[in-house]
């Protein structure tokens, strides 16, 4: 994915509610968190599960496995839980009300 | 119904002629088995459960027991050791399932818990429940629920855990006699594992640990040891219980010329056969003298160990009670990391002579589990231990029952009985 994808319509994505989508197999989750969205991988690095299940809490997903938390506008796992490697970061933009993706942040 | 089956244990009555003799019941007695576990192996003792080259590397992980009770090593990331029930602390299911192997974390298969190599708990599903639905609740504390830890100890190779707060650090626990045999194996140079082998006796764990304090037998009920020179009742052997009964430890010097000598007493025993040679010779005769102190011995760490050194094979037997009337025998070979192969491969040829189908000792398991139900079916009946006298010295013949006088003298005072 090295060019912009179109991955979802601005207008799916509600405040503190994690959305999940897929491009070409790649699991992606977008939050919207403060006005802005961020979108990061959806799939935990510790157990095979989509974080977007997990509970959304300020600026980090929780895994609804095992609680390993991951910081939604990077991607960076958070120390403490099982995981121990970051999930994929994208970068996004949003034009006349779509939602384009781009990997790397 | 006889008065056997209205005692319990607290009603139980030791023989009035002491150590000489011992009571058939403390082999089945289901109370007596229960206390046993209570304050041997649950209670103030170190129990040896693995060796360090069983968990190699970061990141690993070895089944063990302790007691009844499932326990896991694991060497965690940093390299640290760590002895964890094996159990969840959800649901007390078993945790791990495989017996060795590496791992980052360890998962429970009924409720998928995770737990990292130290034993706290790292996470679980739905902690929050599923659309607002259901979950722990908000007061439900992970660092209060992980797995029961135990007090661990590492001496050379050897791994040790304990329950209790009390004990005495290892190195006291041991005492300098079994520290002094036990760095001579395990301390030098660090360990390589050789293999495994396992077997379910079907006696209770104290007929086995009487056996391996018994050198009246040896020569008797395994006829190689003398037919081919390893060990013979004329020849050097000691018996030296320690600490008042609690471990013990026996010796000879190895004589290469054993089996060419005759004397009274090896025309005595008739289970020399002069007419059977052993066509691998080096089995019993390639000995490198590795320690440069020409000696084969045995010693016996309560409540858990017997460390044995045949010529260059270097076992652990691991001894771990599964009710009052079985107990598992674990086998562990091992020999150094820095093993050249020639004495690798007379390590494992050697090995042959013990484990569940071993040379030497094949009869021990056959004779115990046959023996087990006679005595369950007379539990009142008591047997006699008074060769080489009455006392719990330490003695210079094969000819004695010191060493078992010895741990029931030991074993009576634990138990209070």
């Amino acid at each position: 994915m090295s060019d912009w994808v179109r991955i979802a319509d601005a207008s799916e994505i509600a405040d503190d509610e994690p959305f999940a989508s897929e491009w070409n197999g790649e699991a992606i989750a977008l939050y919207r968190h403060e006005g802005e969205i961020f979108a990061i991988g959806d799939i935990c690095t510790h157990e095979h599960v989509r974080l977007s299940d997990g509970w959304f809490e300020g600026d980090r997903i929780e895994c609804p496995l095992h609680q390993s938390c991951f910081e939604i506008r990077t991607g960076k796992v958070i120390e403490g839980g099982p995981a121990s490697e970051d999930v994929a970061s994208y970068q996004v933009k949003v034009e006349d009300g779509a939602v384009f993706v781009k990997r790397g942040i | 119904m006889s008065d056997t089956t209205l005692r319990n244990a607290t009603d139980r009555v030791w023989p009035e002629d002491g150590v000489t003799r011992v009571p058939a019941w403390i082999y089945s007695d289901p109370e007596i088995y229960a206390k046993e576990l209570k304050v041997f192996h649950y209670g103030k003792t170190w129990n040896f459960v693995g060796l360090d080259c069983e968990v190699p590397e970061p990141n690993s992980f070895k089944r063990s027991w302790v007691g009844e009770r499932p326990v896991i090593i694991t060497r965690d990331a940093e390299g640290e050791i760590h002895v964890v029930e094996n159990r969840c602390a959800h649901r007390g299911s078993l945790l791990c399932w495989k017996n060795r192997g590496q791992a980052k974390d360890i998962t429970c298969p009924y409720h998928h818990w995770t737990y990292n190599l130290s034993g706290d708990l790292m996470g679980l599903p739905f902690l929050r429940g599923v659309q607002g639905k259901g979950g722990m609740p908000r007061d439900f504390d992970k660092s209060k629920n992980g797995l029961t830890k135990l007090r661990v100890a590492v001496r050379g190779g050897t791994i040790w855990a304990t329950y209790s707060d009390e004990v005495a650090p290892l190195e006291e626990y041991l005492g300098p006699e079994i520290l002094m045999r036990l760095d001579r194996l395990v301390s030098r140079r660090p360990l390589r594992l050789l293999g495994y082998s396992r077997q379910i006796v079907e006696s209770n764990w104290k007929l086995y640990w009487e056996n391996s304090r018994d050198p009246y037998h040896a020569t008797l009920m395994h006829p190689f040891l003398s037919t081919f020179g390893i060990l013979r009742t004329d020849g050097d052997y000691h018996s030296v219980p320690l600490q008042e009964g609690r471990h013990e430890y026996t010796y000879s010097q190895y004589d290469p010329e054993l089996k060419n000598k005759t004397s009274e007493a090896s025309k005595q025993i008739k289970s020399i056969r002069s007419d059977l040679e052993v066509k691998d010779k080096e089995v019993v005769s390639s000995v490198v003298d590795e320690f440069k102190d020409g000696m084969m011995g045995a010693f016996q760490v309560f409540p858990t160990i017997l460390v044995q050194q045949y010529f260059n094979c270097l076992v652990v037997r691991h001894v771990i009670p599964k009710g009052a009337g079985a107990h598992e025998l674990s086998w562990t070979y091992f020999g150094y990391a820095d093993d050249d192969e020639t004495i690798n491969r007379l390590r494992l040829k050697q090995s042959n002579l013990v484990g569940p189908a071993g040379f030497v000792s094949l009869e021990d398991s056959e004779v115990l589990s046959l023996m087990q139900p006679v005595v369950e079916s007379c539990p009142d009946s008591v047997q006699v231990l008074e060769m080489g006298g009455h006392g719990t010295e330490a003695q210079s013949t094969m000819m004695t029952e010191t060493l078992i006088r010895a741990f029931y003298d030991f074993y009576r005072r634990e138990m209070g009985l």
